[in-house]
């Protein structure tokens, strides 16, 4: 064979364009269509019920599409902790959705939280993480399972084991799969697509945001974490803060040195959030605000009043005034 | 094939984060977390239009909440700005109060009808 090298590198190019080409929307869409099939399958319904093959089918197929996505770029995967918290998340979220319990359904939606708090940990957002687990797993799960447990007839003694019908039965389980999982596919080619044109941003300092903090970096406070830090000596005194290099300069009995920004003044996740939210959305914060007074008072509004929708039950209760002379009189206390 | 396991083996030895905080994620990793957030927001999908349980119907569009909230956080993480984090907050202010309405409209129909089925108030399309 007579190939030089250089066509065979610009073969292998190309040969690996074409693979990707081929490969990329074949993958995914073949993972996509499991998915749909699976999650059609685990829907609940009357007769046989194949939960199990459903569920399977349907990780298999996100896992085909994670696979496709992690061999398109296997030198940037992402930390294999989104794995372990991704797969937990999916596989919860899709039992939120078929199990016929309610009750059942809020807690396998307390476990998706969970998972989605741990991927809000990889991803660096603390605050988010921890605000998560109070407001969802503490706050709004247990509203949900107290109107669960106010909202559900009593079982007869005969049959405690029973469902409600409209548990049993899903409605249109083929029409939605499908239409979601178009969705889907829609989406995914998209952000596959769309992702690669997105400009990376450059790495900052951590501690650039201390350069619109002036009153968290006072000369004293940093010189004190300095000490307590151990890197600057006694008589050595503050010269300048550069957040930017995260950088203090400092003047000793040798001239002016460079040491780091103490650990402890460096700016945290709560921090940062807290400064974005209060500088930045100082009126969105007064309208949320706003927004759950509102909510509150429409919740205690609805849930105290008996709304009497029925035009009979009117009608029957005028009869029986008009009957008794317009004077209500209840017979068992005035006999 | 030592590409993979050199990239897991190093992730295995770092910390929990996904790369150091300042260091800028990548452009996959960001299509990972995007793709994991539309098959969280499908799934909320689907669940709202095949469920006839109205509790179980508004656990959905809290599930659908989620997804636009993983989004959000990715964005914030890739862009390394915070104000994606900022948003989650408002996120949660609507889901919370979305939950207290609807939930006492479950309750306020529960009495009415005696039954979760949304298909008992049919007749109040259109």
């Amino acid at each position: 064979m007579g190939s030089c090298p250089g066509v065979t590198a610009s073969c292998g190019e190309h040969s690996g364009r074409v693979l990707e080409q081929l490969t990329h929307p074949f993958l995914l869409f073949l993972g996509l269509a499991f998915g749909g099939v699976g999650l059609c399958l685990a829907l609940p319904r009357k007769r046989v019920n194949p939960q199990v093959i459903g569920a399977v089918l349907g990780g298999l197929g996100i896992g085909i599409v994670l696979l496709g996505l992690g061999l398109r770029n296997p030198e940037q995967l992402p930390n294999y902790n989104f794995y372990i918290f991704g797969i937990i998340a999916a596989g919860s979220a899709l039992r939120v959705i078929t199990h016929p319990r309610p009750v059942y359904a809020a807690l396998y939606f307390i476990l998706t939280i969970l998972a989605s708090c741990g991927l809000y940990l990889i991803l660096s957002a603390e605050f988010m993480a921890f605000a998560l687990v109070i407001v969802y797993a503490g706050a709004i799960l247990i509203t949900y399972l107290f109107v669960i447990m106010l909202a559900t007839q009593a079982p007869s003694e005969d049959q405690l084991e029973s469902l409600a019908e409209y548990d049993v039965e899903s409605r249109s389980p083929v029409v939605a799969a499908v239409t979601g999982f178009v969705l889907l596919a829609a989406l995914t080619t998209m952000f596959f697509k769309g992702s690669t044109t997105l400009e990376a941003p450059l790495a900052i300092h951590p501690d650039a945001l201390l350069a619109q903090m002036p009153n968290k970096v006072t000369p004293e406070k940093v010189m004190r974490s300095l000490e307590r830090e151990g890197t600057v000596e006694e008589g050595e005194s503050f010269v300048a803060l550069d957040p930017e290099a995260g950088t203090v300069t400092v003047l000793g009995l040798e001239g002016e040195r460079v040491v780091a920004i103490p650990d402890d003044l460096g700016v945290k996740n709560v921090e940062a959030v807290g400064f974005d939210l209060l500088n930045e959305h100082p009126g969105s914060i007064e309208i949320a605000g706003v927004v759950l007074l509102m909510a509150m008072l429409g919740a205690t509004v609805l849930s105290r009043k008996q709304v009497e929708f029925e035009e009979e039950a009117k009608l029957r209760q005028s009869r029986a005034l008009s009957a008794e002379g317009g004077v209500f009189s209840d017979k068992e206390v005035r006999p | 094939m030592t590409f993979g396991l050199a990239n897991l083996a190093n992730a295995a030895g770092s910390t929990l984060a996904q790369a150091g905080f300042p260091e800028p994620m990548s452009t996959p990793a960001l299509a990972h977390y995007l793709f994991l957030s539309a098959v969280l927001f499908v799934i909320g999908m689907v669940g709202f239009v095949t469920r006839r349980n109205l509790i179980i119907m508004f656990l959905c569009t809290e599930l659908m909440f989620q997804a636009a909230g993983l989004a959000l956080i990715a964005f914030s993480r890739f862009h390394l700005h915070h104000t994606g984090q900022t948003f989650v907050i408002f996120v949660l202010t609507i889901a919370a109060a979305e939950a207290a309405l609807a939930l006492a409209l479950v309750v306020l129909l529960f009495r009415k009808k005696d039954s979760l089925s949304g298909e008992e108030w049919r007749e109040m399309q259109g």
